[in-house]
């Protein structure tokens, strides 16, 4: 029996599986209201109109809201819980930004508006491009990318349209640790680019031999992130960079791990030439279930010109867009994700100095703590010290006990965690990557660290059934074949597969 | 502020590291490096004076003006369910559904958004979304040509010209040429002919102009010649238009904004990707699939996940990761919200509004060129000049559209707008406008 009040989805109230909007459906009912029109009607003809109704479901108000709040119900979230999710940053996300980005006169902004109309929302961009200058070491933003990997993309078709102009065509690869995030390989080969991977070496770095022997006249560029996949501060970074540059190659810095030195060190410092940020990652701003995001990228002065335009300016006390001269163009329609921008400057005015300057080291300060913990039962995959993140590994339980990086994962959910990142960095085998961001507290890493413990011990137990963990959730571990094999995308896919299977 | 470390932990933390203070966790940083005096930033404000600094930001902005924009982006009515819902924290701040059986909620909504999509547009096939209109246009054209490896892509002239730059930057002109085909009195010409080296026929439906036509034809010619027909749909008019699914289109990419998302000076808003199943292996961006657990219960989980750049890497044909997802459970709860009755509502009421000011303005003698083909927007044509009218409208209380060209101005009137701003509109016009 399908009904809209019928609550027993909820974990709390029987743990049976919610129904679809779509089976919550009945014909006649409808939730939403409109004011009778008043203009005065008349027959309109045009080949484009249709007869019938669009297929939608029929719901009330109340059924519509009971649905989606107990969907709710049956999802982690950083306000419910602990992610001590690597690379991810999953920090707590201000209340207060929810107030100023909800303000009308900044949502109900339309992007189309002439310049003279929207000082406000060129204000922001402006300000906060100043912030993220100063945090990252770099002279000129834009905002455009929406989010990392559209950050990463703008950098590397900056490279390019740099080396075009430059009469340097020949340059044609990229180079990537292997180590790296997928998105850099990906977004390399997009701009065009050949991709050439450097090892990393025995403590984690990468490996300066290796890289001598790859640069050629050929180099693009170098796609890093420092500290890098492993958590660990590239302490080599200005002979990799002068390496770099001495082969006419420009450094993209990817800010996937910018939380781990905000106050500490800056990019722009260290070499680095182009600088894309994850303002959903290090400033706060909510990832919202997987997105939105934003990813703006901030280059040196010689590579302003070429940044996606338009670019906000202030002249004669006025803000204007100003068209970089050799702009690679639109990343985005209109101006990125500018509500996300605007939340992310919110966070930032709240910090200001005093907690930008302590940010990272508060971040780097738990994670060392935690992996001080966590290395007393899980081996680090590398004994140096973490900045914001460390990696372990499970190689030895897989071995003995046949435990792998994903079990420890699922049985860590029914613990009232998320899971930590698995297999990544991929040149680790069975890896478990932690990062517990600055704003949770010792007790929690305690209890992640204890639970950890109990876990791993559990999982040693002969009588026990590694896949059926996690036990303790509305649905145990999904058949990951059936979807991938059937193309169960659509709603009515999957009953269709009962009757022909 | 948002530090939880009082003294004593820090004096726990640090004893358990055999350090005494935050400085020493960097001393493997090369000193060059460490910045010696922090960042030049301002001090910090607390909420409450974050809350003037900002007011007085907003208050910059010419908000309150009655909009008469589009071009993609509609000041449509954006009822409180769908802000309140997608306020929920369980939805806002939490992370990329991996973890599949502490994510069910995020899950199903982005299967029910799929779905959803489908249902609208009459295909097979949704990803969970893409940034947004533009950029999906781009992905599609990725698409279309990796299916077919041809080099030609054909493009209509009306799009948003944002959109035509996000294309022009994302389609990699050095191997790919992009033929932009002029409109014909405002209509795609009905006797394109097209040929086999053609991978896409990329068209706006309606037209960035305001013109709607029927493409069943010209998606026939095309798809005889192996060409893949990706459509532009403005989809918060599906309540009244006849669907592209219905027209024969390939993909569907959208602009969801007017579905789910306040303009938000441009973003975050959704970008829409759906197409048939034959297609399922080039798509971009994130899947969601319905499955059952070991004991049977139905459960929701990312699925091909093996086209995705995180396990591709430099081979997988898009780079796209973090997406729109909170936009997306915005576009699924406002289509329910709406049912068929209300998407139809706003559809209607929004064409018989723009009816009702085309003929006041005919009336008042100003023309409209493409009066007959144009539905909800239209291009008005102005006796001064089209900034100009822009601007003057702006002290009277209006935004007058989007400029198009200096004579003419791109107006949009959504189910929204009231008889009397209409009427208020032309007046303002009229003395503003004097040629």
């Amino acid at each position: 029996m399908v009904s809209g009040g019928n609550a027993s989805s909820l974990p709390l109230v029987g743990g049976k599986p919610e129904p679809t909007i779509k089976e919550l459906s009945s014909p006649g009912r409808r939730a939403s209201n409109f004011p009778k029109l008043d203009v005065p009607e008349v027959k309109i003809n045009h080949e484009s109109l249709k007869k019938e109704k669009a297929r939608l479901p029929e719901v009330s108000e109340h059924d519509l809201v009971m649905h989606y709040s107990r969907l709710a119900h049956r999802n982690f979230a950083v306000d419910l819980g602990f992610y001590p999710l690597g690379s991810c940053t999953m920090k707590y996300n201000p209340r207060f930004a929810d107030s100023i980005a909800s303000d009308s006169r900044f949502a109900n902004m339309h992007p189309s508006m002439p310049e003279e109309f929207t000082q406000g929302c060129l204000k922001v961009m402006y300000e906060i491009g100043n912030y993220l200058c100063e945090i990252t070491g770099m002279d000129y933003a834009s905002f455009q990318p929406p989010a990392g990997a559209s950050g990463e993309l703008t950098g590397l078709l900056i490279i390019k349209k740099y080396l075009e102009i430059n009469n340097l065509t020949n340059k044609t690869e990229i180079i990537v640790p292997d180590s790296a995030h997928g998105t850099n390989p990906a977004s390399a080969r997009m701009a065009g680019f050949t991709v050439v991977e450097v090892e990393t070496d025995d403590r984690g770095m990468v490996n300066i031999e290796k890289l001598k022997d790859i640069v050629n006249e050929n180099t693009a560029g170098l796609m890093l992130t420092n500290p890098n996949t492993g958590g660990l501060f590239e302490e080599e970074i200005l002979t990799i960079s002068q390496i770099i540059h001495n082969a006419g190659g420009l450094l993209y810095y990817d800010g996937a791990n910018l939380n781990a030195i905000v106050g500490t060190s800056r990019p722009g410092d260290m070499g680095f030439d182009i600088v894309h940020s994850n303002l959903h990652k290090t400033f706060a701003t909510p990832h919202g279930g997987g997105g939105p995001g934003s990813g703006p990228v901030a280059v040196k002065e010689f590579l302003k010109e070429y940044l996606p335009g338009p670019i906000v300016q202030n002249k004669d006390r006025k803000y204007n867009w100003y068209q970089p001269e050799n702009s690679i163009g639109r990343m985005h329609g209109y101006h990125g994700n500018f509500l996300v921008t605007l939340r992310a400057l919110v966070y930032m005015k709240l910090l200001g100095k005093e907690g930008l300057d302590t940010l990272g080291a508060y971040a780097v300060l738990n994670a060392r703590y935690l992996s001080s913990k966590v290395s007393k039962i899980i081996p680090l995959a590398y004994d140096e010290p973490c900045m914001h993140e460390f990696v372990t590994s499970v190689k030895d339980l897989k071995k003995s006990h046949k435990i792998k990086a994903y079990d420890v994962g699922k049985a860590l959910l029914d613990k009232g965690f998320h899971s930590p990142t698995i297999y990544f960095p991929l040149i680790v085998p069975e890896a478990l990557m932690f990062e517990p961001t600055e704003t949770q507290s010792k007790e929690t890493l305690d209890d992640l660290a204890d639970s950890l413990k109990i876990i791993i011990s559990d999982l040693q137990q002969e009588d026990i059934v590694l896949e059926d963990y996690p036990k303790n959730l509305p649905v145990g571990r999904p058949n990951e074949l059936i979807p991938a094999k059937f193309l169960t995308v659509n709603w009515g896919d999957f009953e269709l597969l009962e009757i022909t299977e | 502020m948002f530090i939880p470390h009082s003294e004593l932990d820090l004096k726990k933390m640090f004893d358990e590291l055999s350090i005494n203070s935050l400085d020493d966790l960097f001393t493997h940083i090369p000193d060059a490096l460490l910045l010696e005096n922090g960042l030049d930033l301002p001090e910090s404000l607390s909420e409450l004076e974050s809350i003037d600094y900002f007011n007085d930001i907003a208050a910059r902005n010419k908000s309150e003006l009655v909009c008469f924009a589009g071009g993609g982006h509609y000041d449509v009515y954006l009822p409180q369910t769908v802000k309140s819902l997608t306020m929920r924290p369980e939805f806002m701040t939490s992370y990329t559904p991996y973890q599949a059986e502490i994510s069910q909620g995020i899950l199903q909504v982005l299967f029910e958004f799929q779905s959803l999509v489908c249902d609208l547009t009459d295909m097979e096939l949704a990803n969970a979304s893409l940034y947004d209109g533009a950029t999906s246009i781009a992905e599609a054209i990725s698409v279309a040509i990796n299916k077919t490896k041809r080099d030609d892509v054909i493009i209509s002239s009306g799009f948003n010209p944002n959109s035509k730059e996000v294309i022009n930057t994302l389609i990699d002109k050095n191997k790919f040429n992009l033929n932009y085909v002029d409109l014909d009195n405002y209509l795609f010409p009905t006797d394109y002919d097209f040929d086999e080296s053609q991978a896409a026929f990329v068209v706006s439906y309606p037209h960035y102009e305001g013109s709607c036509q029927d493409l069943t034809e010209l998606v026939t010619k095309a798809k005889d010649k192996g060409i893949v027909t990706i459509c532009y749909v403005d989809p918060s008019m599906l309540g009244v238009l006849t669907t592209p699914g219905q027209m024969g289109f390939d993909i569907i990419v959208a602009e969801g904004q007017s579905l789910g998302s306040p303009l938000s000076f441009g973003g975050p808003t959704v970008g829409w990707f759906a197409t048939k199943k034959e297609f399922a292996r080039l798509v971009p961006g994130r899947l969601i699939g319905e499955s059952r657990d070991k004991d049977g219960n139905k459960s929701y989980v990312m699925t091909l996940r093996a086209r995705e750049q995180d396990i591709r890497r430099e081979k997988a044909s898009s780079n796209i990761c973090t997406n729109q997802t909170l936009n997306a459970i915005g576009s699924a709860i406002h289509l329910s919200w709406l049912g068929p009755e209300g998407l139809y509502d706003m559809g209607y009421h929004s064409i018989q509004k723009a009816n009702y000011m085309k003929k006041s303005l005919i009336k008042n003698g100003y023309v409209i060129p493409n009066d007959d083909s144009s539905l909800r927007e239209f291009l008005l044509e102005v006796k001064t000049n089209a900034s100009e009218v822009i601007n003057k409208m702006g002290d009277k209380g209006f935004l007058a559209g989007i400029y198009y060209d200096d004579k003419h101005v791109l107006v949009a009137v959504t189910e929204k707008r009231k008889k009397t701003e209409i009427d208020s509109y032309i007046e303002a016009l009229q003395e503003i406008d004097n040629g």
